[in-house]
């Protein structure tokens, strides 16, 4: 009996990740989403890559440097802050999240990657990163005494080359040196929460950025 | 004429080398703890409270299941029962239980992490559970050691003794088969949806993925040297591989060229895509276990079973 049991248990999970692997529903549709993520192991790279994506953070650094008071010098244009004192510099994310920090397998990748436009995890995101570099828990790339206001998330989208043409290895670069072209921004702190955060005042219950 | 069930059934009772089990049990948890150590080195970060959770988004399709983060503490434990269950299991040290604890932790932090979980963490504690569930560590390992060393000392032999008896070598196991099925069933799967996508009408898939993150510096190397044209060639080889996987797998005669083109492919994507590694090795295990030529696995168990 137990052998039977577990047979068809077995076939069960085969025909499941085939089917899933194929794009049938079937296995989505009745199954619970728990036991159906253990299925989704065989559609692997069935499409082409358009570019070599790759995900940054930015955090708005108030005009004074510190929060509290605002400042007249470093204005900066960019989305999501315009008219607002201060400026945005790359917060190199790595060092919290340090598994895999080098490649696309990092969970900041990761969480760029399926919930960008999921408002509740960027808040989410957003609030980790101010907490963490406020902390001074490691080497950001913005000073350790000098607090963020606000953070702002973009893709960057590196053309690939073609067949022949000179190749340069993948690496890493400052975010600054990637033409606007290239950067997709998608997740910035609301201009208001920039400037009170600056001001000094602490969010209220329910804010949220846009 | 036997039915197709029939045929099956047949299929499922004859006897298998019990080394092709033993190979998995040994070298599945090897290549799972290295996909993992980077994750473990960092529990606290991965499943703890240290690090980012995604919120509970209250059955939102790309969450699979919320699990809170662990206090560290635990989440350090956790890591530990895993590394030593993993360790256990391929010694063959109590292999079973092992493997089955090894398997719970695996999907526990599949689940716990989405953000973290790729194609072995899912995979992973399905696999341990099928060692878990067949004779595992009866020839190979610590358990065969101590079996051996009390039938010895009861003065039965290796070869004698009651309930100290080495197994058969040959014997019918379930979980061999589920495990030799199952690279082909995920061969077939993938095979399907890269034809569905862009496999079959873009000439540089494979071309395309040689540019990112995941970038060695082999890939790098090939990427430069090889002329365009030799990436579709390679293309279309792994996709005809894949998708007619049941047909080189299924019939004798295309086995073992099978069995190498497989394992070629895997090294490739193993030295070319970085972390894939692990999976590459993951799949290798599978693919020498179950897919290995009787004859040789036969000749391999002769020292260790009856």
């Amino acid at each position: 009996m137990t052998r039977w049991f577990l047979g068809c248990l077995a076939a069960a999970y085969l025909a499941g990740v085939w089917l899933d692997g194929v794009g049938s529903t079937l296995p989505s549709s009745i199954l619970p989403r728990s036991a159906n993520y253990f299925l989704q192991v065989s559609a692997l790279f069935p499409y082409a890559a358009l570019a070599s994506i790759d995900y940054r953070a930015e955090g708005w650094v108030c005009a004074n440097g510190a929060n509290g008071a605002n400042g007249a010098s470093g204005a900066n244009d960019a989305n999501g802050a315009n008219g607002t004192d201060g400026k945005w510099e790359e917060i190199d994310t790595r060092p919290y999240f340090p598994i895999d920090a080098d490649n696309k397998e990092n969970r900041f990748q990761r969480v760029m990657h399926f919930y960008r436009d999921n408002r509740p995890t960027m808040h989410a995101l957003e609030a980790y990163l101010i907490e963490a570099h406020g902390e001074g828990r490691a080497d950001d790339g913005i000073p350790r005494d000098v607090p963020i206001a606000g953070v702002r998330f973009s893709s960057l989208r590196i053309p690939l080359p073609q067949p022949g043409e000179p190749l340069t290895r993948s690496e890493r670069k400052p975010l600054s040196e990637y033409p606007e072209s290239e950067r997709q921004l998608f997740y910035h702190t609301r201009r208001s929460k920039l400037e009170a955060r600056c001001a000094g005042q602490h969010d209220s219950p329910g804010d949220e950025s846009d | 004429m036997p039915t197709l069930g029939t045929r099956i059934a047949d299929w499922l009772d004859e006897p298998v080398p019990l080394l092709r089990l033993e190979i998995v049990r040994i070298a599945a948890p090897l290549a799972v703890l290295g996909f993992m150590s980077s994750r473990l080195a960092h529990a606290d970060e991965w499943i703890g409270d240290a690090g980012f959770r995604v919120p509970d988004l209250g059955g939102d399709w790309r969450q699979p299941l919320f699990i809170p983060a662990l206090p560290a503490w635990l989440a350090w434990t956790l890591a530990g029962v895993m590394i030593a269950s993993g360790l256990a299991c391929a010694a063959g040290y109590r292999a079973r239980p092992s493997a089955a604890i090894f398997a719970a932790t695996l999907a526990f932090v599949a689940l716990s992490d989405r953000l973290a979980a790729f194609t072995v963490s899912k995979m992973s504690p399905v696999v341990m559970l099928a060692v878990a569930l067949g004779p595992a560590g009866s020839i190979l390992g610590v358990d065969a050691w101590r079996r051996d060393r009390a039938a010895g000392a009861n003065g039965a032999g290796p070869d004698g003794g009651k309930g100290l008896e080495r197994p058969l070598a040959m014997q019918p196991i379930g979980s061999v088969r589920f495990l030799q099925v199952l690279p082909v069933v995920i061969y077939s799967a993938s095979g399907i949806a890269k034809a569905r996508g862009d496999w079959l009408h873009h000439p540089l898939v494979l071309w395309s993925h040689l540019h990112d993150s995941y970038q060695t510096p082999i890939a790098f190397a090939l990427a430069s040297a090889l002329p365009g044209w030799s990436w579709t060639v390679f293309q279309a080889m792994v996709l005809a591989f894949e998708m007619l996987a049941p047909l080189w797998f299924g019939w004798s005669r295309t086995r073992p060229y099978a069995l190498v083109f497989g394992l070629g492919m895997h090294a490739m994507i193993g030295l070319m895509f970085g972390p894939v590694v692990w999976f590459a090795l993951l799949m290798m295990t599978l693919l020498v276990a179950g897919h290995t030529p009787e004859r040789l696995v036969v000749k391999w168990s002769r020292p260790f079973a009856a």
